[in-house]
C-alpha cells in the first residue's frame, strides 16, 4: 500500500500523525486562490517539490493529481514486490473527479485563446489522468477510472476486486488521487459545506468540512497469486457494498438509506453480522448533513452493537476522490498496529449521532473493520477489512479466494438499446437513410423533452441530463425491466457545459462568482445520479470517466457483475456533450477537427440481463479490454474472438487509416465496417457501436453507409465484433450475437 | 420599494431559471420554498450567490438565507436594510 496525505508522505509518517493525534489541516499555503480563509489539508510539498521527487522531466506536462498518484503508486508496487512482467498481467483501477482541473483552471484562458499550455488541454481529463500515473511504472495489462465524487477511490477497489473474483484478473492495482484546487474549493464554498475552522465531524457545533488532498493505491490479488508469489498478505478485502441513497445530487437523505444498504450489502458480502465489526471509519466529513444521515444509518444497521466510529478526515481533510483508499489504509495500518484512529476536534455530543472514539486504545481486538465512502449523487459504498495473524510483514491485501464465477455459457441479453445522438433520436428509422453530415462538429438532435421532465424538473438541467435521462427512461419501459439491479455509465468529460461555465465564472469573473448549480452538475456521476434520483433506484451505481473508453469501462464493468451473479439487469450508458469551446480545444490536441471526422454528442442506454428473454436484441457473448498489449498479445485476443460476420471499427474520418489497418491484419478477410461517420465521434461513441450492433442484428439490416469502401460486404449478420482501437494504445473487445 | 421588489423578482427568475414565469406570476408574499414557487435547497444557495453579487449581502448559512427568503417582500426589507451596493 502506498499513501500521501496532509500527514505524510507514506505510511510511517501517516501511522506517526495518526498515534501522535496530529492533523494535518492547517492554513493553505501552495493553492492560489482569493479564499485564504479556509483551513486545508493540503500535502506538505509544492508541485514542483513532488515533480523533482518524481523525477519528471521539464517538458512533460504533469498535474499534481498525477504527481500524488505516482508517489502513492510507487510505495504500493515497491511494498508488494509487483515486477514489470506481474504488472503487465494487472489491472490498474483509479479514481479522480478533478483530474488535471489544477493546470486547466490556470491555463483555460490560453486553453481558449491561444496555443500557449496547449499540452495540458490533453491532461485535463480523468483518464488522462490514471494513464499518466500508470504509464510512469511501466505496463498495465488495462487500466480505467472511476469517478463517483468522494467515493471513486472505494468503487476503484470494488471494481478491482470484482475483477479478482470474476477470474479475468490475478493481480489489481486500485485505488485514488485528488489535488485541491480552485474549482471544487469554491464548488464546495457555493454549497457553503466548508467550515472557517478546524472541521469537527459528529460535533454538535460541526460547520462544515475542511478540504483535503492525497492519494493512495494499493495492491489486491488472488488467495492463489499471492501463494505462487511467496507474498505475505497485509489483509483481507472480505466484503464491499455499494448502493445508492437516491435522493439529492448534493445532500444525504436524513435516514441514510444508501449508506444503510452500503454497509449492509458490504456485511453480508464478507458473511459477517454487525457485532463482529471491530470499528467504523465513518465518511464522516463533518458537514451537518452528512454526520447526521451517517450517524442514523450506523445506528439503524448496527443497534445496541455499534462499535467505535471515527472520521479521519479531522486529520486529513476531506481528500475527495481519494479518501476511499486513502482511509482503507489507514484501517490497515490501525489492525496492523491494533489502535483506534481518533477523531479530532470532537467536544459535543450531537443530539441525533454517534459518539466518536476519544481513546486510541481499542477494547477488543481490531480483526474486521468497516470503511465508508460516500459521494455526491448518493453514491453509497462500504468496504470491509478483515486482519490477518501474526502481524505480517509485507504490504499485499488479497479478496478472499477467487470465487469460481458463473460464466455463462451463452452470454447476457441486451433487451433494449437508445439514442439521442445526431441521427434521429430515440429511433432505428435512421438505418433505413441515415443522415451524412460533412460538417467537422454537429450537436445532437433532440426530442422533446417535456414527456420526461416538468418545467420545474428541467429548469436546472443541461442538455446533457435530460438526453441521458429521457434515453434511459426510454431503453427501461422498452426492456419491461421496472428498475434495474444496476445503473452504470461512462462519460469523458461529463456536462462540460457546466464545467465551461464555473471555468469562466473562475477565470473572468472571479472567484466569488462561482455559482452551486454548475459545480454539481460538473462532477461526472452527476448523470448516473440523476437517473438513480429519478427513478428511486437504490441499486448499484457507478460512473467511468476514461477517455475514449469510458462507455467500455461500464459495458465490462455490468460483464463482470453479471458473470458473478452480483446483479442480474442493468442499464448501461454513455454520455457525452460537445461544446464549441471544448471543440476547438480539443482541435489543438488533434482529438478533433481531422480531415473527414465529425464530432457529435452521445446519449446511448442499454439494458442488460442475465436472464434469457426471447424479446431481447441480441446477446452479448464477449467484453475485453486489453491495454498497450504487443501485437503478439493483440493477436491473441482477436483469435480468441474467432470468426465473425463482421468487424465494426472505431474508424473516425477518412485520414484514419491505421485503424482500418490494424483490423484487416487482426482479422484477415473479415468485412469492416464503420459508424463513427454516422454518429461522429466522441468519447462514448464506442456505446453507439454497440448499440448499431445490436439492432442491426435484430434487425437483419446494415446501412450501406457503414461499408468502408475497398472491403466487402457481411455475407450474414449473426456475430459482429465492435472494436474501439484507441490510437492503437487502449482497446475494447465486445463481440454480439444473434441465434440462428 | 415597488422598484426593488420588480428588480428582485427578475433577478429571481434570471438565475433560478424559471422560463416559463414572468415577475407578474411571483405574489410579494407567498412563500418562495415549499409551496408557493416550490424552491428547493439549491435554488437558497443560488440566491445567496445572487444576493452578494447584485446587493454585496454575504449570509452566512443556509438557514439564515431560509428567513430572508420567506417572500419576495421579506427579500426586499432585508435588502433595503442591509445592502452595501
Amino acid at each position: 500500500m502506498g499513501i500521501v496525505s496532509a500527514i505524510g508522505l507514506d505510511t510511517t509518517e501517516t501511522l506517526a500523525s495518526l498515534r501522535a493525534g496530529r492533523t494535518g489541516i492547517g492554513a493553505l499555503t501552495y493553492l492560489k486562490t482569493t479564499h485564504r480563509e479556509f483551513p486545508v489539508g493540503e500535502v506538505k510539498l509544492s508541485t514542483e517539490e513532488m515533480r523533482q521527487r518524481m523525477h519528471i522531466p521539464e517538458n512533460q506536462p504533469t498535474t499534481r493529481t498525477e504527481l500524488m498518484g505516482m508517489m502513492a503508486l510507487e510505495q504500493a508496487l515497491q511494498q508488494a514486490h509487483v515486477t514489470s512482467d506481474e504488472m503487465a498481467q494487472a489491472a490498474f483501477v483509479s479514481g479522480t473527479t478533478v483530474g488535471g482541473m489544477d493546470m486547466t483552471e490556470q491555463f483555460y484562458p490560453d486553453f481558449l485563446e491561444n496555443e500557449q499550455h496547449k499540452e495540458y488541454i490533453s491532461q485535463h481529463d480523468c483518464g488522462a489522468c490514471t494513464e499518466s500515473i500508470a504509464d510512469h511504472f511501466g505496463r498495465f495489462a488495462s487500466v480505467t477510472t472511476l469517478s463517483t465524487a468522494c467515493s471513486s477511490a472505494a468503487n476503484a477497489i470494488i471494481n478491482g476486486a470484482n475483477l479478482l473474483r470474476s477470474g479475468q484478473r490475478e493481480i489489481a492495482v486500485v485505488g485514488g488521487s485528488e489535488c485541491i484546487t480552485m474549482f471544487h474549493l469554491n464548488g464546495f464554498n457555493s454549497l457553503m459545506i466548508l467550515d472557517h475552522e478546524q472541521c469537527r465531524p459528529f460535533d454538535a457545533t460541526r460547520a462544515g468540512l475542511n478540504l483535503g488532498e492525497g492519494a493512495a493505491f494499493l495492491v489486491i490479488e488472488t488467495e492463489a497469486s499471492a501463494q505462487r508469489r511467496g507474498a505475505q498478505p497485509l489483509a483481507v478485502l472480505e466484503g464491499y457494498g455499494n448502493a445508492c441513497d437516491a435522493f439529492h445530487q448534493t445532500a444525504s437523505s436524513p435516514e441514510g438509506e444508501g449508506s444503510y444498504l452500503a454497509m449492509q450489502e458490504a456485511l453480508a458480502d464478507a458473511g459477517l453480522q454487525p457485532a463482529d465489526i471491530d470499528y467504523i471509519n465513518a465518511h464522516g466529513t463533518g458537514t451537518p448533513n452528512n454526520d447526521t444521515s451517517e450517524s442514523q444509518a450506523m445506528m439503524r444497521l448496527f443497534g445496541e452493537v455499534l462499535p467505535p466510529v471515527s472520521s479521519t478526515k479531522s486529520f486529513t481533510g476531506h481528500t475527495t476522490s481519494a479518501s476511499g483508499s486513502i482511509e482503507t489504509v489507514i484501517c490497515l495500518l490501525a489492525m496492523q498496529e491494533q489502535f483506534l484512529p481518533l477523531n479530532l476536534g470532537w467536544q459535543h455530543q450531537m443530539d441525533d449521532g454517534i459518539t466518536p472514539v476519544t481513546n486510541q486504545t481499542p477494547q477488543r481486538p481490531l480483526r474486521h473493520v468497516l470503511c465508508n465512502s460516500f459521494g455526491f449523487g448518493g453514491n453509497d459504498s462500504s468496504l470491509v477489512l478483515g486482519a490477518l495473524p501474526p502481524a505480517p510483514s509485507t504490504t499485499i491485501s488479497p479478496t478472499p479466494s477467487a470465487t469460481t464465477p458463473e460464466v455463462s455459457t451463452s452470454g447476457l441479453y441486451l433487451t433494449a438499446a437508445t439514442q439521442i445522438s445526431i441521427q434521429e433520436p430515440l429511433s432505428e428509422q435512421w438505418l433505413e437513410s441515415p443522415i451524412l453530415y460533412e460538417e467537422p462538429y454537429v450537436r445532437s438532435l433532440d426530442p422533446d423533452f417535456k414527456q420526461w421532465l416538468s418545467a420545474g424538473e428541467s429548469r436546472r438541467m443541461g442538455k446533457l441530463l435530460k438526453r441521458a435521462l429521457a434515453s434511459a427512461l426510454t431503453a427501461m419501459q422498452q426492456s419491461g425491466v421496472e428498475l434495474p439491479d444496476a445503473i452504470i455509465t461512462g462519460t469523458g468529460l461529463g456536462c462540460i457545459e457546466n464545467t465551461e461555465l464555473l471555468l469562466s465564472h473562475l477565470c473572468f469573473e472571479g472567484e466569488e462568482n462561482c455559482k452551486p448549480t454548475p459545480f454539481m452538475q460538473s462532477t461526472h456521476n452527476t448523470i448516473s445520479s440523476l437517473v438513480s434520483i429519478h427513478t428511486k433506484c437504490h441499486g448499484y451505481n457507478a460512473t467511468y470517466a476514461h477517455k475514449e473508453a469510458s462507455f467500455d469501462g461500464a459495458l465490462e464493468d455490468a460483464w463482470t457483475q453479471m458473470q458473478l451473479g452480483r446483479i442480474r439487469t442493468a442499464l448501461v450508458g454513455g454520455q457525452d456533450e460537445m461544446t464549441p469551446d471544448f471543440f476547438k480545444m480539443l482541435c489543438k490536441t488533434g482529438v478533433f477537427g481531422n480531415p473527414g471526422q465529425v464530432a457529435g454528442e452521445t446519449a446511448v442506454s442499454i439494458m442488460m440481463s442475465r436472464e434469457p428473454s426471447a424479446a431481447a436484441l441480441c446477446r452479448l457473448t464477449a467484453v475485453k479490454r486489453i491495454y498497450q498489449p504487443t501485437a503478439a498479445e493483440l493477436a491473441a485476443e482477436a483469435k480468441a474472438i474467432g470468426a465473425v460476420d463482421a468487424v465494426m471499427t472505431s474508424v473516425a474520418g477518412t485520414a484514419d487509416t491505421e485503424k482500418i489497418a490494424r483490423a484487416a491484419s487482426l482479422f484477415p478477410d473479415t468485412p469492416l465496417l464503420q459508424f463513427k461517420n454516422l454518429f461522429g465521434d466522441g468519447f462514448t461513441s464506442f456505446g453507439l457501436g454497440v448499440y448499431t450492433a445490436a439492432h442491426i442484428l435484430h434487425r437483419q439490416q446494415l446501412p450501406e453507409a457503414m461499408l468502408i469502401p475497398g472491403y466487402e460486404k457481411p455475407q450474414a449478420l449473426r456475430r459482429l465484433l465492435v472494436l474501439n482501437d484507441i490510437n492503437g494504445k487502449d482497446f475494447t473487445f465486445a463481440q454480439l450475437e444473434i441465434d440462428n | 420599494m415597488e422598484e426593488l421588489i420588480q428588480e428582485l423578482k427578475e433577478h429571481i427568475i434570471e438565475v433560478l431559471n424559471l422560463e416559463d414565469m414572468t415577475p407578474a406570476d411571483i405574489e410579494d408574499d407567498a412563500p418562495l420554498f415549499g409551496e408557493g414557487l416550490g424552491l428547493d435547497s439549491i435554488d437558497a444557495l443560488e440566491l445567496i450567490v445572487m444576493m452578494e453579487k447584485e446587493y454585496g449581502i454575504k449570509l452566512k448559512s443556509p438557514a439564515e438565507g431560509k428567513e430572508i427568503f420567506k417572500s419576495v417582500h421579506v427579500m426586499a426589507q432585508y435588502v433595503n436594510e442591509h445592502r452595501t451596493k
